[in-house]
């Protein structure tokens, strides 16, 4: 689905150079849920970036699907992000001036093959908020409708970063139990970086990343379900 | 540290800040060089009007003599020509004119008897200079109203002595003992005079007022007796302060009429609303409110701007904030960096415009003495002048930087650590969804994110309307001095005009002359207009109306009148006219307008020659319009129509030149106002694009959702400003017509409005491309972890 060959991100500032990743070779299928573990700086939000097409790689290769994005422009990742992805961030980004069916119709009205609106909204359990504005929901509430809105257009793959990084622990269990249920129900490839290794159990694969480099892959035999998650 | 912080920031912002600058400048110069431009004139022109006991008002009255004058006449003068008006008569016998003249004056005063009179004289020489055609109004001395003052030199006090203006002398390069040919006569100069009832040397109701080819003059008296040009005269007036300005027009303006005694009168009029006396009040008082009001606008839109610049880099910055405010610094110390370096950006621009504009009062006095006729003094600073232009606008920038900064401030530290998230949808966004409600989500949201900030919107709205009304104002005035001048000139086929010797009547030609008469002063509906009568067939005088149709023969059906009779009054064809003359009356229709703004109206030569005769002269005329060349000797006065078009070029040249460089001001104005704020507008948005962008939108679509609306409403504010520009030219036309009985023909045309729109989408896309570049070096995925607006 995803592959990596020897992708290198290098950050000039001036005269300094940063190292962000260091010929990453990985592979994510079709279907799993990967958890891209590490601390801050390890390099893991520049792999989604890179992943995603947000950011082009300094050299090596990223294709998905046998498109090789890595040498893709500006308009051509974008096709592919309306196409393929969808996003999840800690920051809810909503727009405060939609309401949450008109926020999730953003997605929706860019996507050839979208879910329905409103089943979605079911699907994050806003119904009965659905004429609200963001600014009348709680954190929980509006990440909801943000996974709504990445979900709605059908993406292949979700990166979801740090998405309970601002929400408490029962929250968190809630957004992160609708993840798991739509990448179950969806067969989306769920791609979610955290620093929380507790979060790693409802992974299919977990992904440890130091200093910009893979350090280890763990292999989850069996999932736990989001609610069961001992809150570190 | 702070300060380093705040000035790497500021220095990011360099176009806009640079551009800012330029407008707080202009803010300030605009004030400062209208302010002291006027005052250098201002100041002596006050004693110059007192000493020299400046008219309060101007009576105007019909040469024609009137059917009981003519009866005097004959029973008390051996007159053997038939003598129809004043100024013939006084060709043939001095002593009868100063007794008609005399007996109009008793008329008037028998009548209002607190007001003091006297007789304007005067002779209009037309002549060649340094082979250019030049004009000259030869005034005669007065004796107690609008008195000679002499600049320079004294009184000519034999035949070939003259007096003139300096700013004719300097414009012609003429000096004090100079000598100067006038027709077949020298003279040398010896005085530079000025006469208060001529402020412009304006000798016609056309907008001719330079002062390169016209002159006013005085001779000694005997030698104006003896010029052979026919003589002009109005009354000058002084109220003797027993009627205030409104009780002279409730008691006198508006009652002489109903008099029959004073038949002979076709106008009063004060000298505030007499363009050639009087301009000068409405140009102090209207150049200093302009100037004022100009200056606040500039600067009202610019402390605007300036507002939403530091508002968006502190909320670049509150993160920063934050954390100084959680390490213990004073609100003081964040805020002074902020507000040293908006003083250390804006004083100087202030001060920049505040000494180039008082740097350009001196050549904006002298280009007020290129028209005006005045005296004047140096100009000098004076400290109201300078608080207005430079600590006004500086405490106001100051206030609005500080109330920015003190809104930001008063939050809580963790506040300002976490990104800013809106806490509700606008009222104005919240109440206008459900109209948008069967849009699709991008038009929804082209419009909803318009209305996310009502007050960015409403300034967005204002600079716009600002912008696209300077531009069609100027725009409006290209050419405005040509069409006000030369277009009459255009359409007229003869190139001569004769004005017939009462005592040596010029018989015309069969081919290549016309007989006409012109009654300078006449009664159409109780308003003074200049009456011409032609033939309904007349190839040399032809009348073309709007759609350039030649409308001469409808003169047999009625009245025609000039376009500017009919802005002046409010004139419709097919409203019926009532024409007063010398106590005559005749009803006629307004059956055309002429494309012309001359202030004439036309009458068959026949039926008008009938009318001022009583039926008994159907073939009476007093001009000869010719395209042969006439004999000086066969007539007062010769004018030849090329030589007034080529007076009138220089000036028209230098109008237009004028105009151009107030179009390039107003349309640089104009850009930058629409560039600042398309930056703005994008540079507010770049979290909307960077998600958009997130999400798959294309740029199409960003720009659809982002720009559309400002665009969309951009263009409709260009595009509504267009009917109401119209209105106000309309308004400004009128209230000069009110005001000074002149026309200023603005003309808004199709390809101004193409072209300002043109100007606005080419702007607007540049500015967009320019911020749009800026945004793309943003990483999408930091912008995804920034505020959210």
């Amino acid at each position: 689905m995803i592959k990596l060959e020897k992708v290198t991100k290098i950050y000039q500032s001036g005269e300094v150079q940063t190292v962000a990743l260091k010929e990453v070779d990985l592979e994510f299928k079709e279907g799993e849920l990967i958890v891209l573990l590490g601390p801050s700086g390890s390099g893991k939000s520049t792999l989604l970036n890179v992943c995603s097409g947000l950011d082009l790689p300094t050299s090596g290769n990223i294709t998905i699907e046998g498109d090789i994005i890595s040498q893709m422009d500006h308009k051509e990742l974008t096709r592919f992000r309306r196409n393929h992805l969808g996003f999840i961030f800690q920051q809810y980004n909503l727009l405060q001036t939609l309401s949450v069916r008109e926020n999730v119709e953003v997605g929706h009205d860019i996507s050839n093959d979208p879910f329905d609106v409103e089943e979605m909204i079911e699907q994050v359990g806003l119904t009965p908020n659905i004429n609200k504005y963001p600014y009348q929901l709680s954190g929980g509430e509006q990440q909801r409708v943000s996974i709504a809105r990445a979900i709605v257009k059908k993406p292949k793959i979700l990166f979801c970063d740090e998405p309970t990084g601002a929400l408490d622990e029962e929250n968190a269990k809630e957004i992160l139990g609708i993840i798991q249920k739509l990448n179950e129900q969806y067969k989306t490839t769920v791609v979610l970086i955290t620093h929380n290794p507790s979060i790693g159990i409802i992974a299919d694969r977990i992904v440890k990343i130091n200093s910009g480099e893979v350090v280890e892959i763990i292999t989850n035999k069996t999932k736990a379900k989001a609610k069961d998650i001992a809150w570190g | 540290m702070l300060n380093k912080n705040v000035f790497r920031t500021l220095k990011k912002q360099y176009i806009p800040l640079l551009l800012l600058g330029i407008m707080i400048s202009l803010s300030s110069f605009v004030y400062t060089v209208m302010d002291y431009g006027v005052s250098g004139i201002y100041e002596p022109t006050e004693a110059y009007f007192k000493e020299s006991n400046q008219e309060d008002f101007a009576i105007s009255m019909v040469d024609l003599l009137l059917e009981d004058e003519i009866i005097y006449l004959q029973s008390n003068y051996v007159i053997t020509e038939p003598i129809f008006t004043l100024s013939g008569l006084e060709k043939i016998n001095r002593t009868a004119f100063e007794d008609i003249i005399d007996i109009r004056k008793n008329a008037i005063l028998d009548l209002y008897p607190e007001l003091t009179i006297e007789l304007r004289e005067y002779k209009d020489i037309f002549y060649s200079h340094q082979n250019n055609s030049h004009r000259m109004r030869v005034l005669k001395n007065s004796s107690v109203i609008n008195l000679a003052y002499f600049v320079d030199g004294h009184h000519p006090e034999n035949a070939n002595e003259i007096a003139l203006t300096e700013a004719y002398a300097n414009q012609n390069h003429l000096s004090l003992g100079d000598i100067i040919q006038i027709n077949q006569d020298t003279y040398e100069i010896v005085g530079f005079v000025l006469f208060p009832d001529y402020s412009l040397a304006m000798f016609s109701n056309d907008l001719i007022f330079d002062n390169k080819s016209q002159t006013i003059a005085m001779l000694s008296d005997e030698k104006l007796q003896l010029l052979d040009e026919s003589i002009g005269f109005d009354w000058m007036g002084d109220t003797n302060d027993f009627y205030s300005e409104e009780t002279f027009k409730d008691e006198v303006i508006q009652t002489i009429h109903n008099h029959e005694s004073l038949n002979f009168v076709t106008q009063v009029i004060l000298t505030k609303n007499n363009m050639r006396s009087g301009a000068i009040y409405g140009e102090i008082e209207g150049g200093e409110a302009i100037g004022l009001l100009l200056s606040l606008l500039i600067a009202s839109i610019a402390i605007l701007i300036v507002g939403i610049m530091i508002s968006k880099i502190l909320q670049s910055q509150r993160g920063s904030i934050g954390i100084l405010k959680s390490m213990g610094y004073s609100n003081f110390q964040i805020s002074f960096p902020y507000i040293f370096y908006l003083s250390v950006l804006s004083l100087p621009a202030i001060l920049i415009g505040y000494f180039l504009g008082f740097l350009a009062a001196e050549p904006m006095k002298n280009l007020y003495l290129l028209f005006y006729l005045l005296p004047s003094q140096p100009i000098e600073q004076h400290l109201i002048t300078f608080l207005i232009a430079v600590g006004v606008p500086f405490i106001f920038i100051l206030s609005v930087g500080y109330a920015v900064v003190h809104h930001i401030l008063r939050k809580k530290p963790t506040t300002l650590l976490n990104p800013e998230v809106s806490k509700s949808a606008s009222f104005i966004t919240k109440s206008i969804s459900p109209l948008f409600k069967k849009f699709s989500i991008q038009s929804k949201l082209k419009h909803l994110l318009l209305y996310r900030s009502f007050v960015k919107f409403i300034i967005f709205i204002i600079g716009m309307f600002y912008a696209a009304f300077l531009i069609y104002l100027s725009l409006s005035m290209i050419g405005i001095f040509d069409r006000s001048i030369q277009l009459y000139y255009e359409h007229t086929e003869h190139d001569y005009v004769g004005y017939i010797d009462p005592s040596n009547p010029y018989q015309p030609q069969l081919v290549g002359d016309e007989r006409a008469i012109e009654l300078p002063s006449v009664l159409m509906n109780l308003e003074d207009v200049y009456l011409v009568g032609i033939d309904s067939q007349s190839t040399l005088h032809p009348l073309i109306n709007r759609k350039d149709k030649n409308i001469t023969g409808d003169l047999s059906e009625g009245i025609i009148i000039s376009e500017s009779l009919r802005l002046l009054n409010g004139y419709e064809v097919g409203e019926e006219i009532t024409i007063d003359l010398a106590g005559l009356t005749y009803q006629s229709t307004i059956v055309g307008v002429s494309y012309e703004y001359s202030g004439k109206a036309y009458m068959d030569i026949e039926t008008l020659s009938l009318f001022m005769t009583s039926s008994q002269s159907s073939d009476y005329y007093n001009v000869i319009y010719s395209k042969n060349t006439l004999d000086k000797n066969d007539f007062l006065m010769v004018i030849n129509n090329q030589n007034i078009i080529n007076q009138t070029e220089d000036m028209a040249n230098m109008m237009n030149a004028m105009t151009f460089i107030l179009t390039g001001v107003s349309i640089s104005m104009g850009a930058i106002i629409i560039y600042i704020l398309t930056v703005m507008t994008i540079e507010d948005n770049f979290y909307n694009i960077s998600l958009f962008k997130v999400i798959g939108y294309n740029q199409k679509e960003i720009n659809k959702m982002i720009l559309g609306g400002y665009f969309i409403y951009g263009l409709i504010i260009f595009i509504i400003t267009i009917p109401i520009s119209y209105l106000a030219f309309i308004l400004m036309t009128r209230l000069l017509a009110n005001q000074y009985d002149l026309i200023m023909p603005f003309e808004l045309k199709i390809w101004h409005m193409l072209l300002t729109i043109f100007m606005f989408v080419v702007i607007f896309q540049g500015g967009a491309f320019v911020a749009k570049r800026k945004l793309r070096d943003i990483s999408l995925q930091e912008a995804m972890k920034m505020y959210q607006v």
